[in-house]
Parts: structure tokens; sequence; C-alpha cells
């Protein structure tokens, strides 16, 4: 039997939390928004075997390709939407559709509610991303044949480890933001969209963005026109770990600690 | 097993059989993984491999550098040359090679073994080659089977013989006969030679991605070059000179779009051999800006290079405009126009 005078143990309410999250975020009108985007590669990828390889020149290979897809899409784009999406909204929402005083009034620490859904975040988005990219990798990769393959293999399971790294660091900054924000979309769009451009100019300030260090971890560097082609930097691996692992632990350290400090309250 | 547990659970199959096969193919495709800008034939170089240096010939034809100097008279493209080996061999090198690799021991002195070994990445007749190579130079080639792989010898027996191997459809190897049967031996039996030497693949790693062309070297090179060079404005009578603070290691990288450059990172013994190395080179700059006033395009050229130190490691970077290049090159003839879409 267990005492009721103290909060259920930190992981059995995290799972419960876990289970809960994940059952919504997976079934959700985010992710048919986030499996439309994400099955963009792959149909360009079915497109390319069916007519494109034929006629692209033998000199662009399909790698080239597959390169721009994760450089240009997955890394700047999909992945810092997803985590946007997905991560702003893991307390916003339950503001937001005024559920957060079901959680907050269970006999739970709210640390585990924080660590339960940005879990069930974590999952979702690897559920989803994780297959295209692998999907997409092989349908353009197996083109032309298989040989050669072997020798992009690195690059593929370096490109997992770069988009689980993308989620985990844009997730962690953007939850922050939700547990900051009542409406964190627009600044998060911003973030992305502005500042993130910042990553193209010369000198230290890129060095003030979250883009810099990741697309510094991938191979591919896709030739890109104007301003951004010039001074695209390439910063080295243990550094791009060690500022993205200084910051993952101070973006989710700040959520927890403002998440579990704040009042909410709620609109009637 | 709820809904979204099967979700996952399919997921993680995709994700888990995806990566069994990446594995697998990694495992089977005898072109393994390649280092750095390395194409995966290139490490069956020696594991005693002290410089390897590469130049990315596609993107060198496709740059405005080659467009506007590599076609004037004396320049990279030779279009006599070019149609004629194409008519007998079939090969035209600005179409048909993608990359060139040359790697070697740095001391081409002790004997041909230790003279660079050339790898050329691109699209080969092999049999008009072959024809050509038998019919062209006849008498002094000779060829055999090492490893099941023909290779094509000149001047057998001689001092300074040379080979040449297709060591697959794609890959074609030159230099002397022991450095090229030493490929074929390994790459025949999938050994990744080059990787046993940690350092220079460590350098390796170190190049940055998509360069056109790039050069590292390591201690045992570097310890070759001289340590000393005479001071500016000293000569024979006045004597002096400066020391050299030796390197421990080089990578240079260079693009050629949207302009002309080069990043040469030398690793000092410290940080104060760095400062001083990096003094040197300033000293350098400062001397050619004192010329400026009777050649106003050495004061941009060298204000396009910029030196810096980051601990124990001097970064040279330059940026030369091709309207710079040009100035500095003004008997050049005319050339065909760039392309539209170069870039």
């Amino acid at each position: 039997m267990r005492d009721t005078s103290k909060p259920v143990p930190f992981l059995n309410a995290a799972r419960s939390v876990f289970d809960l999250t994940l059952e919504g975020m997976v079934w959700s009108r985010r992710s048919l928004l986030m499996a439309i985007l994400l099955a963009l590669p792959v149909l360009f990828a079915v497109l390319y075997r069916a007519v494109l390889v034929a006629k692209v020149p033998p000199e662009v290979t399909p790698f080239d390709f597959y390169g721009y897809i994760v450089a240009l899409y997955y890394v700047r784009n999909v992945l810092p939407l997803a985590a946007l999406f997905y991560a702003s909204a893991l307390i916003a929402d339950e503001v937001e559709g005024k559920t957060i005083t079901y959680l907050l009034t269970r006999p739970i620490l709210r640390a585990s509610i924080l660590v339960g859904k940005f879990a069930a975040y974590m999952v979702a988005t690897l559920t989803l991303i994780l297959p295209t990219l692998v999907v997409t990798y092989f349908l353009l990769m197996t083109a032309r044949g298989l040989t050669g393959i072997g020798a992009t293999v690195p690059d593929l399971f370096k490109d997992m480890g770069v988009a689980s790294l993308s989620l985990l660091v844009y997730g962690a900054f953007f939850a922050l933001l939700g547990v900051l924000l009542k409406r964190p979309v627009i600044p998060g769009v911003l973030f992305l969209y502005v500042w993130e451009l910042v990553a193209n100019l010369p000198g230290y300030l890129p060095r003030f963005t979250l883009t810099v260090y990741l697309r510094s971890l991938i191979s591919h560097r896709p030739a890109q026109e104007g301003i951004s082609g010039l001074f695209g930097e390439v910063l080295p691996a243990a550094l791009c770990f060690e500022v993205l692992g200084a910051l993952v632990a101070v973006f989710l350290g700040l959520t927890l600690w403002i998440f579990s400090r704040r009042e909410f309250v709620l609109e009637q | 097993m709820t809904r979204s547990r099967l979700v996952v659970l399919a997921s993680s199959l995709v994700v888990g059989l995806g990566s069994l096969a990446a594995m697998g193919a990694l495992y089977l495709d005898p072109a393994r993984a390649a280092v750095g800008p390395l194409p995966s034939e290139a490490l069956a170089l020696p594991a005693d491999t002290t410089f390897v240096m590469g130049f990315d010939v596609k993107r060198l034809v496709q740059s405005e550098f080659y467009q506007r100097f590599g076609k004037e008279k004396g320049g990279l493209a030779r279009p006599e040359a070019f149609a004629e080996l194409e008519e007998k061999t079939g090969l035209n090198p600005e179409r048909d090679v993608d990359q060139v690799v040359v790697a070697g021991k740095g001391d081409a002195a002790k004997g041909p073994g230790e003279a660079g070994i050339v790898i050329v990445s691109g699209r080969f007749d092999q049999y008009k080659i072959g024809r050509a190579i038998e019919t062209d130079k006849k008498g002094s080639v000779t060829w055999k089977k090492h490893e099941g792989v023909t290779e094509y010898l000149f001047n057998e027996g001689k001092k300074g013989a040379g080979a040449l191997a297709f060591i697959d459809d794609d890959t074609l190897v030159m230099g002397s006969q022991a450095a090229v049967e030493a490929v074929i031996t390994a790459r025949v039996q999938g050994q990744p030679r080059l990787k046993a030497n940690a350092g220079l693949t460590a350098l390796l790693e170190r190049v940055k991605p998509g360069s056109t062309f790039w050069m590292v070297g390591d201690q045992s090179l570097l310890a070759k070059l001289p340590t000393e060079m005479p001071a500016p404005g000293s000569g024979p009578a006045t004597g002096g000179s400066i020391q050299l603070p030796a390197l421990q290691s080089l990578v240079v990288t260079g693009d050629l779009d949207p302009a002309l450059s080069v990043e040469a990172i030398g690793e000092a013994r410290d940080e104060a051999a760095a400062k001083n190395l990096a003094d040197i080179v300033r000293g350098f700059l400062a001397l050619a800006q004192l010329q400026a006033g009777q050649k106003p395009e050495l004061k941009e050229l060298t204000s396009a290079v910029s030196v810096a130190t980051d601990t124990n490691k001097v970064r040279v970077s330059a940026r030369f405009s091709y309207q710079l290049l040009a100035s500095l090159h003004p008997k050049r003839t005319a050339t065909t126009p760039p392309p539209p879409n170069a870039r």
C-alpha cells in the first residue's frame, strides 16, 4: 500500500505522464502535418528513382541529393519546426486547454511531469523523423546500384545522430519558451527564420545560434548562394558537442526550475 | 498495446532494419568508408604516408577561375592536348575525371618507393586506355597481373620505373611499381591501411568538406622543410637569416568559387612558436605592403591575407577576387567568357 502522504515515486509518475502524452502526441493534427512534411523527401526520392535518375548528369550523384535533403531540409527546417510545434506545446497546450490543473493537483512532482512530457516529445518526434531519413537514404543511394554505398553509411549514422541531437537541443529551447511565454510559436518562428540566419554572417556572431553547431556536425555542405555560401563556418566537432550539451543542460534546467515554481492562473 | 506504442514499434523496426542493412553494406561493400575528403579507394595508401593532397576536378572545371585563367594560353586547360588524349584513350579530363589524390612520403630522393602515388577517380574506358598504352609506348611498356589486376609497367627493371593500374572501374593508380602494387594488394584484401596512420587521418578529418583543393602534411614531412630563411634585405655579404619555428602539422584547404580562397592552418610546437611564426608571416605581408607604392595591386593582395593565432595554431587565410587576380595578370590574352551559370 502506497504512503499517500508522499508523492508518487518520480519514475512511476514520469512514466505515466509519458504514456499519456505519447498517445496524445502521436495521434494529433500536429503529427499529421509533420507526416506530410516528412513524406516530401521520401516522395522526392521515389520520383528520383522513377524519373530523374535517367535525366540527371552522372556527376550529380544521389549522395549529393541526399546531402541537400539532410542539410537544407531536415537540419535547417523540418527538425527545428518539429521541435517548435511539439516542445513549445508541452506545457502551453495544457494551460490553453485548462487541463494543467488536473496534472498539478495529482500527488506527483512537477519535475516528473516535465521529464515525462519531454521524453514523450523525443520518442514521438524520433518515431516520425528517423524512418523517413533512413527510407530516403536507401531510396536515393540504391538508385544507381549498390556500388559505393558502404562509403556513405557512416554519414547515415552521423545524420541520424545529428537529427536526434537537433530535436534534443531545439526541443529543450522551445520547451523553455513554452513555460516562459503564453504564445511561444511566433517568437519561435522568429528565432528560427530571423535569428538563426545570423549563422551565415562572418565573425563570432554565428556562435550565438544553434544551427551553426548542428550543421558543423554533418558532412554535407551543399553550395549556397550569397552570403551564406561565403561565410558558412564549420566549427570543430568537440566544441559543437560541448556547447550543445551545455545548452541542453541549461535550457532543460531552466525549464524545470521555472515550471516547478510557476503559478499557473487559468483564464476563466 | 496502445496505438501509439504500435507506431513507435513500427518506426523502430524500420530504423532497426535500415541500420542493419547499412551495417551490412558497410561490411560487405569493398569501398569502405572514406576519411575526410579522401575517396574510399585512397584508404589503400600506405600507412607511412606523410602527405596527401587532392583536387576536386569537377569543381575546378566548373569554377570561374578555370574559365578565366585555365583556358588561356599556357593555362591549365590544353584544348588540343585534351582532344588528342580523348581521341586516343576516350578520356576527356575535364569531363571524365572527378578527383585526383596525390600522396607520398615526402622524400623522393630516397628511392622510387618513397616517391608520390597518384589516385585518379572518374569514368574511364579501360579497354581504350589499355590499347593506347600498349600501342603508344611499344617497347618500353610491359604488363602483368598483380592480385588479379592488370598492371602496366613503364621501363620495368630500370631506375625510375613506373606503373599504372585500374584498381576498379572508376579508379586509376599511378606511381612507382612497388607503390602501385602495394595499393593493389591493400585494395584487393580490403585493408584500409591509411587508417592505421591515426595522425594523418585526424588531419584529413579536419579538411573542410567540399573544398576544391586541399593538402595535409604531418610532422615527419614538415621536419624535412628548411628551418631558416634569409632575412629580408640580407644578402651574401650581410648574411642574416630568420629561424622558422617547426610545424607539427599543416592543413591547407581552398575554394575557387566565388573567389579564390585559401586557408592554411599550421600547428606549432607551442603557443610561443605559433606567435613567432605568425609574426614572421605578418612581417612579410608588411614588407609587401611597403612595395604597394610601386605596384598598387600588391596592397590589395596583402590586405586580402589575414593571419591569426589560436593557442598553438597559426591560421593564414586569403581571399582573392578574380578582378584582383586579373589586375595582377595584365598580359592575359582574350579568353572564353565565363558561362552565365558559373558561380
